[in-house]
This record gives structure tokens, C-alpha cells and sequence, in this order.
């Protein structure tokens, strides 16, 4: 695919990688570069993007959003992931052992169960900001990363996927991570819940929300989704092993579309991940 | 020299340790080099040297409603002559940044009711443009992390697109640090994008809502979406965790130079600010004072302003909520009052004008 490789050309001769071309570079588009790259073969590069994540990372394990901010820590487990992707070498040893002993003793702010939410807010995942209630995208980058590092069947694993499926809607998909408030049942957007199944990807699911959700997802999509939702929307249903025939077209739709507005390095660095399709590096970059 | 645009000027940008952000962040930690960056930038352009207000606060405040107003009508008469009418000094604005701000929260296009119809910003930009002024239009969707989708759903993609107007996405720029000007919450300060800390004016142009949780959302609540998601999360938890109607109230007491354009056209009722009901109204009100211009909505609405969380902490301190203190230019708002329906919640229920302070209040 040209459009994948122009991409991947890209990402590998830039010095940074940032949310738009120009920006100052940042730790998620770093992370998302890293991933691309390692995922397609392109081991020197994502090389590079992975040192730069060691750069950033703290003595208490935790990398901040960019080089000049370094809190909050959401970022820290998408780093886990690219190091994880390079995989073969003890370079990344110490920075995933930091980033792990982070991750498992950071939690989000639980509250008492309320009748006027719907979620099971006891439940415990992971926040964006810490001292804050646990959402769905940090706790399924979490829950990746966990993964990833071999540590599936940690107790933090378990809960995070029990909170998972918690925040995913009755009838499919889920939002940032409220379900039902005062009694209204929420909509569903893509691209959490496409990020939600991807980590969710294995898990058992006797409330048939992860199947449903799927389903929802497979119903959206199409030619005109936009970048970031595409593409977190088809790595969710490539965890699952469903990869719509069309996807390929969408993706290249979608990377011209986003060069003709301004050429997100991130969203095209997306994109380029969702390409790899079952074997997407997000969620195959598991040890057990 | 520039004029002044606008009243109130509180609180100064300024270099800060990344500790004082957010009190839940890890303390100690060097200056953020950006944050430096962003205030001597500030102090270069003369915001700090050139204060724009006229005064802190002015004991009253003249805000405009217009009605029978329509998307495909000639919202940019209306705006201009809201604009002029609640004293806005075009002489001021040539070569002045100005930043509209909609309301992006969570845009479907099952519920168009939700967010700023793209009309209203097209319009407001074509304004300030012939002003003289260069305009930007930003957003920090609140609850979805595609901003290239909440552009679409919104439509306002396509509009802005067709009008050549650029748009800043404030949940991904860069920060620059901002003392809390307010103090009712336990935050320090804001980290406010670097569009917004270089902005000139920021208009808030938020859609007349209710909110399930304090009321309403007008011009005051829409600015929570200045806030950036990777500082402060989807949905925006760090201000919850702090207190709604405090951080409104220290948000808005931390940037000065705001003003407020709302879209009451087809406002939201019921399960407002995302689950509500489209209420066809007509209105458009405008304003220089965002304390007085949500007072009126909330009376248009049949809330009582003096029991609405932020509005209180604002009264007197960012502008005035007492209605004889309220110039009224336009139309009266007795005139265009239309109860909104509320959820059957105490929290909620208690906020309504009764019915002889719908004539006093």
C-alpha cells in the first residue's frame, strides 16, 4: 500500500513526532509512531521514537505528555506499549519495570455507588489525571500495556477489564466512560470504544456487551469516519479477528483526507497502525 | 496605543512550576519551559503592559437579545448590532487576535440542538473580521477525542472550511500557565492553550442549554472548553473533582478578556447539556459582561440566577446578576421568557423562579 509506505517514510526521517505538523513533539504521537513503525518493520526508526520515550520518563516511572510537561501521566503506558513492540533487546528493561511498578500503584478515585450513575463507581481502573475517577481510555491503554508485559492475570488486569465491560452501553459501544446518568442512557462514539474492545480483545463477556459492541462498531464505520476514530475503530474489531473487506479503502480514504487538513503526523501515524489489521502491535504485542 | 475592547481584566498570565496546575499533580518539579515561553510572549505583546479593561468590575452591565432570529437569516446584522449596543469599541479591534469559542462537547448529528450551529460562528467571525480583527475559532471538545470528528458531526468543519477561518484544537496545544483568579476551588491555576493565553478576546459562543447538574450552560460553563484534554482529562474530571460552579467562576475570574454571543435559536431542554430536547426560541443574546448575559438566559429560562451555584460566586465580583443592574438593550427579557423544562430533580427543581419573581427577580 503506497499510502501506508509515504506514511511510514515519514515518521521515518522525522526528528520528532507531534498532534500537527509543527507542533512541538509530544509523548502519545511518539508512542503511536513507535507502534507503526515497529509494527511494519521499520525497527531503526521506531528505534529512535523509543529512546526519545526513555527520555522523557521520570525516576518515578512516569512520562508526562511532552518533553516540557511532564504530568499528567496517561501518556506512560502508551510508552510501555511501543517499548514492548520493539521487543529483543534489554535496552527498554528498566524503563518498562519503572513504568509498571507506576502503573500498579496508581488507581482512579473510586465514589459510593449512586443511583443517579450507572457505572460501577467502586470499581477500580486507571484515571487521565491521578486523583481523578478511572475512564475508559486510560484504563484500556493500562490494561494494554499490562498485557503486553505479561501480566495478564494481575488482580489490576482483571479489574480493569471487569471496568471495561461495566462502562460499555447495553446495546453496544461505549463513550469516555459514563453509561447511564440520572436515569438517561448515554450515546456511543467510536474511537473509545474501538480503543475499549482492543484491549478487551480474549476477555469472557457472559453479557454479550463486547459482542454487541463490535456490532456497533461494524455497523458505523464506513468511507467517511473520520482519521482517528477509523482507526482505533478497526483495531478494536482486528483484536476481535474482524476486519471489514472495505477497511483498506477507508484507511487510504481517510490518510488523503487528512493530508488535504494539515497532515496530522499523529492521525496518519493512526492510520498506518490500523493497517497492520490483525496484526496490530497495540494488542499483539502480548506475552500471555 | 490599542483601545480598550471590553470590561473586566483580573488576573495576569504568568510563569509557574508545574505544581501549581493542578494540586493533584506531582509537586516540585522544575518551570515548565513553555509556560515561560507563553507568559514573556505575553508580556512582549503587551497584554500585561496594555491592560484592555476599563474597569475590574462595573456595577452594571447592558446586555441585547434579539428575537425571531433564524440560521439562515442575517445573523451577522444581529451580532454586529448586539456587539455595538453592549458597548464593544470596534476602533479597538484592528490587528487584535480574537478567538470564538462554540460549544463542541460531544457533537452528533442525531442532536444538531446540542452545539453552536455553525451559522452563528460563520456570522460572529465575519463581524469581528470586518473590525479589523483576526479571528480564530477553538474548541476542547469536552467528551470525545477526535476533534476531526466532533468538527464533522457538528458540521461546523465544512462551514468553517468554506469561510477560510482556521481552527485552533485546544485540547492538544501546548500550555501556558495562569494563576486561578477565582481561589473558590483548590486549583492553583489553569493551563489555558496557547491560543487562548495569545488571544486578544475570547468570545464565548456557547448553545442555551440546561444541565443536568448545575441548571444551565451558557456563556460562563462553555468556557470549561478552553480547558485542554491532555491536562485535564475526557471528560475534563480535574474541574469535577474541584467543584463545578467553583472552577466556572475561576475559570472565567482567570480570563480576562471575555464577551458572549449566545445561540438561542434552537436552545436544549429537558437532559441538557447532551440528552435534552431541541426548544425552538429564536434568540440570540449578546453581550460584553459573560456574569450578566447568563443571568438574563437563566431568567429567560425561568431559573433564578441568585440560586445557581456559579452565578453566585460571580455576582458582584464578575459582573452583575441583580436585575436592575442589568441594561437591558433589544428586547426585554420578560418578553422573551419560555420556561425550559427541567428534569424532575429536587437540585434542579429548586432553582426555578417562582412566579411572582419571574416579574421581580
Amino acid at each position: 500500500m503506497r499510502w501506508v509506505e509515504a506514511i511510514l517514510d515519514e515518521l521515518s526521517e522525522a526528528t520528532s513526532w507531534s498532534y500537527r505538523l509543527g507542533a512541538p513533539p509530544a509523548t502519545e504521537p511518539a508512542a503511536t509512531a513507535a507502534l507503526a513503525l515497529a509494527g511494519h518493520g521499520r525497527r531503526e526508526a521506531a528505534e529512535r521514537a523509543c529512546r526519545w520515550l526513555v527520555s522523557l520518563q521520570s525516576d518515578d516511572g512516569t512520562l508526562g505528555i511532552s518533553a516540557t510537561e511532564p504530568a499528567p501521566h496517561w501518556p506512560t503506558g502508551m510508552a510501555m506499549l511501543a517499548w514492548r513492540a520493539i521487543g529483543g533487546t534489554a535496552d527498554y528493561e528498566t524503563p518498562m519495570t519503572k513504568g509498571l511498578a507506576w502503573m500498579l500503584a496508581t488507581r482512579g478515585e473510586t465514589l459510593p455507588r449512586s443511583d443517579d450513575i450507572g457505572h460501577d463507581t467502586t470499581a477500580i481502573g486507571w484515571p487521565w489525571v491521578e486523583g481523578t475517577h478511572a475512564w475508559v481510555e486510560p484504563t484500556a491503554f493500562n490494561l494494554l500495556a499490562l498485557k503486553a508485559v505479561g501480566h495478564a492475570g494481575h488482580p489490576r488486569a482483571r479489574w480493569a477489564a471487569g471496568l471495561l465491560v461495566d462502562r460499555l452501553l447495553p446495546s453496544g459501544g461505549c463513550n469516555y466512560g459514563n453509561t447511564v446518568i440520572l436515569g438517561q442512557t448515554l450515546r456511543a462514539h467510536v474511537e473509545p470504544t474501538g480503543l475499549a474492545l482492543a484491549a478487551l480483545a480474549g476477555e469472557a463477556d457472559p453479557t454479550g456487551r463486547i459482542m454487541r459492541s463490535m456490532d456497533y462498531l461494524s455497523q458505523t464505520l464506513d468511507r467517511s469516519t473520520t482519521a482517528a476514530s477509523l482507526a482505533y475503530g478497526l483495531m478494536g474489531l482486528a483484536a476481535h479477528g474482524r476486519v471489514p473487506i472495505a477497511a483498506s479503502e477507508w484507511l487510504a480514504s481517510a490518510a488523503e483526507r487528512t493530508r488535504r487538513r494539515g497532515a496530522s503526523p499523529h492521525r496518519l501515524a493512526l492510520l498506518a497502525l490500523a493497517a497492520l489489521g490483525t496484526a496490530c502491535p497495540l494488542f499483539h504485542g502480548t506475552d500471555g | 496605543m490599542n483601545k480598550p475592547l471590553t470590561p473586566p481584566v483580573p488576573t495576569p498570565a504568568q510563569p509557574c512550576p508545574e505544581t501549581a496546575g493542578h494540586d493533584a499533580q506531582r509537586p516540585g518539579l522544575s518551570l515548565n519551559r513553555r509556560a515561560l515561553l507563553v507568559g514573556g510572549g505575553l508580556v512582549a505583546a503587551g497584554w500585561l503592559a496594555r491592560p484592555l479593561a476599563r474597569s475590574l468590575f462595573r456595577a452594571s452591565a447592558p446586555v441585547f437579545i434579539a428575537r425571531h432570529q433564524r440560521y439562515d437569516g442575517d445573523l451577522e446584522q444581529t451580532i454586529r448590532a448586539g456587539l455595538l449596543a453592549t458597548g464593544l469599541d470596534p476602533a479597538a479591534l484592528p490587528g487584535r487576535k480574537v478567538l470564538l469559542k462554540p460549544n463542541l462537547v460531544e457533537p452528533t448529528r442525531q442532536a444538531p440542538h446540542m452545539t453552536t450551529h455553525p451559522a452563528m460562528i460563520v456570522a460572529a467571525a465575519e463581524v469581528f473580521r470586518r473590525f479589523g480583527a483576526t479571528v480564530v475559532v477553538g474548541e476542547a471538545p469536552g467528551h470525545v477525542r477526535d476533534t476531526e470528528m466532533a468538527l464533522a458531526e457538528s458540521g461546523l468543519g465544512e462551514a468553517l472550511d468554506s469561510a477560510q477561518l482556521d481552527f485552533a484544537d485546544l485540547n492538544y496545544e501546548e500550555t501556558g500557565w495562569v494563576a486561578n483568579g477565582g481561589r473558590a476551588s483548590k486549583l492553583a491555576g489553569f493551563h489555558f492553550p496557547r491560543s487562548i493565553v495569545e488571544a486578544d478576546l475570547v468570545v464565548s459562543m456557547p448553545k442555551l442549554k440546561t444541565h443536568h447538574w448545575v441548571g444551565l450552560t451558557v456563556s460562563m460553563k462553555n468556557l470549561y472548553g478552553v480547558l485542554p484534554g491532555v491536562k485535564y482529562g475526557w471528560p475534563k474530571n480535574v474541574l469535577h473533582h474541584a467543584g463545578i460552579p467553583q472552577t466556572v467562576f475561576d475559570i472565567n475570574a482567570s480570563l480576562p478578556k471575555r464577551l458572549a454571543i449566545v445561540d438561542g435559536i434552537v436552545a436544549m431542554e429537558g437532559d441538557g447539556p447532551i440528552m435534552g430536547s431541541p426548544k425552538p426560541l429564536g434568540l440570540v443574546v449578546i453581550g460584553t459582561n459573560p456574569t450578566a448575559v447568563d443571568a438574563t438566559c437563566a431568567r429567560i429560562m425561568g431559573l433564578d440566577p441568585a440560586r445557581v451555584g456559579y452565578l453566585q460566586l460571580a455576582a458582584d465580583r464578575l459582573g452583575p446578576i441583580v436585575d436592575g443592574a442589568i441594561i437591558q438593550r433589544g428586547e426585554r427579557w420578560q418578553a422573551t421568557a419560555s420556561p425550559f423544562t427541567l428534569l424532575n430533580r429536587p437540585h434542579l427543581q429548586e432553582l426555578r423562579l417562582d412566579s411572582s419573581g419571574i416579574l421581580t427577580s
